[in-house]
C-alpha cells in the first residue's frame, strides 16, 4: 500500500503536470509568441531548465559510474535510483531543449545532417551515446539485477563515467567556444559545468535516497561527504571564474560579471545561490554533518537552486548588448535585453520538472515492486 | 485717395503677379548662390591663385579624400549596376560582394531600415538594417553619427561553424546564407554573432497588435533566397534564425540591394570587391575605411567611411 509521503508527491507532481499543461497548450498554439525570449535574449528559461537537468543527469550518472567502476560496495545501494535519477533528468532536460527549439519537428537533422564544426551537433550524438549507455545499464541493474560484481556492469560504469564527464563538459563548452559573449568564452566554463553539474546530481540522488529510505544514515553521511566536496570544488571555481572577471578590466566582461552580482536580478545569485544554494548547505553539512535530516535539507537545497546557476549564466551573458547602441536602433518584440520568463515559459518549466518528478516517482515504484532485484540482493 | 482707385496699390495686391516676381527673384538667388562659388573658384583657379578653402584651412589639417566621380552623366546608382553586370558575367566563385557605408553622408533617415523591411516582408521585432545612433562629446560639443548594421558578411563567419545542422553557410561569392528548410531553430548562431546581426522570427504579424487577421500586406510573398514564401504562422521562416543576405535574390537579378537604392543621401555603395574597376573597389582604396569590431579577425564585408 502506497505511504502518505508518497501519495502526496505522487499528488503534488500530478497537480504540476496539470497546471503546467497549460503552458504546453498555449506553446504549441501559439508558437514562440508567448515567450519573453527574442532576438537580443535567444535563450531563456527553458535553455537553463535543458542545462540543469542533463548536468544533474551527467552528476548522478557519474555517482553510479564510480560506484560501479571502482566497485564501492558502501554505496551499491544507489546504483539503481541513481541510474532512475540520470534517466529522469536526461529525459526532462531533452524535452526542455526540444520545446525551446523553433521547429522542433526538424530535430532529427541533429543526427541525419550534423554540422560536426559545431559542439551542439557533437553533443546531440554524444547524448544519443549517453542514452544508450543508460538504457543497457538501467536493464543490467533494474531488470536483470545485476550488480557491480558483473564485469558487464563495471564495464558500463566506465564507460558511462567518461561520458558523462565528456558531455558535462561538452555542454560547458558549448556556451565557452562563443567568443561574441565574453561572460561564456572563458576555458573555465567547461569545468564549471562538470563541477555544477556533478554537485547537483550528487545532491539530487542523496535528497531522493533520503527522502524515500533508500540508503542508510551511513551512507547518507558518505554521500553527505561527497556533496561537500563537490561544494567545496564549485566554490573555488566560481570563485575563479567571477573574480577574474571582475577584476580583468575588460568592460565588457566586468559589465556581465556586474549584472550577475548587482544587477536587476541580483537576488537570484545572492539570496537564491549563494545563500540557500552554497552558505546554508555548506553550514548543514560542515556543522551537521552527521544528522540525516542536514545531509537532505543540504542536498535538497543545492539541486533545488541548481537552477538559478544556471540561469545567471545562460542569461546574464545575453543581456549585455554586443553593440550598446542597438538598444535605441530598432524597437519591437524580442528586441530586448531585461528578458524575464513569461508566465507560457514558467509553466512549462513546471512542466517539464513535473515530468522528471513523475518518471523518479514511477520509478521509485518499479524498484519497490523488484525489491528482490536490489544491489543487497 | 481711395485704395480701391488707385492702380499702383491694386497692381501691387496683384497676388499671382506678386508670387510670379517673388519666385522668380528667389530662384535667381539661389541659382546665384549655387552657381557664384563655382564660378568665382574657376576664375580665381584660372588666374593661378589658390583655392579659397585651401587657402583658409590650417596647414597642419589634411582634406579628406574626396568620393570617386560617377561615370560621366551617370548616377552613381547607375554606375554601380553597370559594376553588378559585369560582376555577374563572371563565375559566381570569383565574386565578393562588398558594402561600404559614407557615415558622412548618412543622416539616419532610416529609410534603408525600412527598405529592407518592405523587401523582405520581415515581421514585427525584425531588422535586417538597424541604423544605430551614435552621439560622443559633451554639451555644448555634441555631435551624432549614423551607423546603419547590416549583416556584415564575414569572411571568417562565427556564426557557421555552431550550426549544428548545417543549415547556415557562406556561399562562393562571400554572402552568409541561411536555408530556412535546414534550420532547426536553436539560435546558437544568433549567440555567437558578435554583432548582433542574427534575429529569431518568433511568428509575430503586424496585425498580431492591432487584432483581426493578417493584413493583406502580410502575405505578400517575399523573394529572399530567390523563393517565394507567403508568411504563415506554421510555416519557415517562423521559428527560424534570420539575417541580412544583401539582398541576394535582386543581386542576382541583376538589382543593387534595397537599402542602397533606397538611400536618399547616396551614402550606401555596393558592388564586387574583386573587380579593380568597380566603384566599391575604388573606395576600398580610401585611407578612411574601417570595420566594425576588426579586432575580432572576423574579416567584415561591410566597410564604413569615416
Amino acid at each position: 500500500m502506497m505511504k502518505t509521503r508518497d501519495r502526496v508527491l505522487w499528488v503534488l507532481a500530478g497537480v504540476a503536470f496539470l497546471v503546467g499543461a497549460v503552458g504546453v497548450v498555449q506553446r504549441v498554439l501559439t508558437g514562440h509568441t508567448g515567450a519573453a525570449y527574442g532576438s537580443y535574449v535567444p535563450w531563456g528559461l527553458w535553455v537553463g531548465i535543458y542545462t540543469m537537468l542533463v548536468g544533474m543527469s551527467a552528476g548522478a550518472f557519474l555517482l553510479v559510474s564510480m560506484v560501479l567502476a571502482f566497485r564501492i560496495e558502501r554505496l551499491a545501494g544507489i546504483v539503481r535510483l541513481g541510474v532512475v535519477v540520470a534517466g529522469a533528468t536526461f529525459a526532462g532536460g531533452m524535452l526542455a531543449v526540444w520545446i525551446d527549439l523553433g521547429d522542433p519537428l526538424l530535430a532529427w537533422r541533429l543526427y541525419l545532417a550534423t554540422g560536426f564544426t559545431s559542439i551542439m551537433g557533437w553533443m546531440a550524438w554524444f547524448y544519443a551515446a549517453f542514452a544508450v549507455v543508460l538504457v543497457i545499464l538501467a536493464w543490467q541493474v533494474i531488470w536483470r539485477g545485476r550488480t557491480s560484481a558483473s564485469p558487464a556492469v563495471q564495464r558500463l560504469g566506465v564507460i558511462g563515467a567518461v561520458l558523462a564527464i565528456v558531455f558535462a563538459g561538452g555542454e560547458g563548452a558549448l556556451f565557452g567556444v562563443v567568443g561574441a559573449r565574453d561572460f561564456w568564452n572563458s576555458g573555465l566554463t567547461p569545468i564549471l559545468f562538470l563541477v555544477e553539474g556533478a554537485l547537483s546530481g550528487i545532491a539530487l540522488v542523496t535528497f531522493v535516497g533520503l527522502l524515500f529510505g533508500v540508503v542508510s544514515d551511513s551512507v547518507g553521511r558518505v554521500l553527505g561527504r561527497i556533496v561537500l566536496g563537490a561544494l567545496l570544488v564549485l566554490i573555488v571555481v566560481e570563485f575563479a571564474e567571477l573574480s577574474i572577471g571582475i577584476y580583468a578590466s575588460i568592460p565588457a566582461y566586468a559589465a556581465s560579471v556586474e549584472l550577475v552580482l548587482a544587477g536587476p536580478y541580483w537576488w537570484a545569485f545572492w539570496i537564491i545561490h549563494v545563500l540557500l544554494g552554497v552558505a546554508i548547505p555548506l553550514a548543514l553539512l560542515l556543522f551537521a554533518p552527521g544528522r540525516r535530516l542536514a545531509i537532505a535539507g543540504a542536498a535538497a537545497l543545492i539541486a533545488v537552486t541548481a537552477l538559478s546557476t544556471k540561469l545567471n549564466l545562460v542569461i546574464t551573458a545575453l543581456a549585455v548588448p554586443e553593440i550598446e547602441e542597438l538598444r535605441g536602433a530598432y524597437t519591437g518584440p524580442g528586441l530586448r535585453w531585461d528578458y524575464f520568463p513569461t508566465l507560457m515559459e514558467w509553466l512549462v518549466g513546471l512542466w517539464i520538472l513535473a515530468v522528471v518528478a513523475l518518471v523518479v516517482l514511477a520509478g521509485q515504484w518499479l524498484l519497490r515492486r523488484r525489491p528482490s532485484m536490489t544491489e543487497a540482493a | 485717395m481711395l485704395v480701391a482707385n488707385n492702380p499702383d496699390v491694386l497692381a501691387g495686391l496683384d497676388t499671382d503677379a506678386s508670387r510670379r516676381k517673388f519666385l522668380s527673384r528667389f530662384a535667381s538667388a539661389t541659382f546665384a548662390g549655387l552657381v557664384a562659388p563655382a564660378v568665382l573658384l574657376t576664375e580665381f583657379e584660372r588666374k593661378g591663385g589658390p583655392a579659397p578653402a585651401a587657402a583658409a584651412a590650417p596647414a597642419d589639417i589634411v582634406p579628406l579624400p574626396d568620393l570617386p566621380d560617377a561615370i560621366a552623366g551617370q548616377d552613381l546608382i547607375l554606375r554601380m549596376m553597370v559594376d553588378l553586370r559585369r560582376a555577374l558575367e563572371k563565375p559566381i566563385e570569383q565574386r565578393r560582394w562588398a558594402m561600404i557605408i559614407d557615415l558622412r553622408k548618412c543622416t539616419g533617415c532610416v529609410g534603408c531600415t525600412i527598405a529592407c523591411v518592405t523587401e523582405n516582408k520581415l515581421p514585427p521585432g525584425i531588422a535586417y538594417r538597424p541604423v544605430l545612433t551614435e552621439t560622443s562629446g559633451t554639451y555644448p560639443n555634441v555631435s551624432r553619427r549614423f551607423v546603419p548594421r547590416p549583416c556584415m558578411q564575414c569572411d571568417q563567419p562565427p556564426c557557421v561553424p555552431v550550426c549544428p545542422v548545417n543549415a547556415t553557410w557562406k556561399r562562393p561569392d562571400g554572402i552568409v546564407a541561411i536555408d530556412y528548410d535546414k534550420c532547426i531553430g536553436c539560435r546558437y548562431c544568433i549567440t555567437a554573432c558578435p554583432y548582433s546581426a542574427r534575429s529569431f522570427d518568433s511568428g509575430y504579424f503586424y496585425s498580431d497588435f492591432e487584432g483581426g487577421d493578417p493584413q493583406p500586406y502580410e502575405t505578400v510573398a517575399a523573394h529572399e533566397y530567390n523563393t517565394d514564401r507567403i508568411r504563415r504562422r506554421d510555416a519557415a521562416p517562423v521559428g527560424k534564425a534570420r539575417k541580412c543576405h544583401f539582398c541576394i535574390h535582386r543581386v542576382e537579378r541583376g538589382e543593387l540591394p534595397a537599402c542602397i537604392v533606397s538611400c536618399m543621401g547616396r551614402a550606401g555603395y555596393f558592388g564586387d570587391a574583386n573587380d579593380s574597376t568597380s566603384l566599391v573597389s575604388e573606395l576600398l582604396g580610401q585611407p578612411n575605411v574601417m570595420r566594425l569590431k576588426e579586432e575580432l579577425g572576423t574579416e567584415p564585408k561591410v566597410y564604413y567611411l569615416v
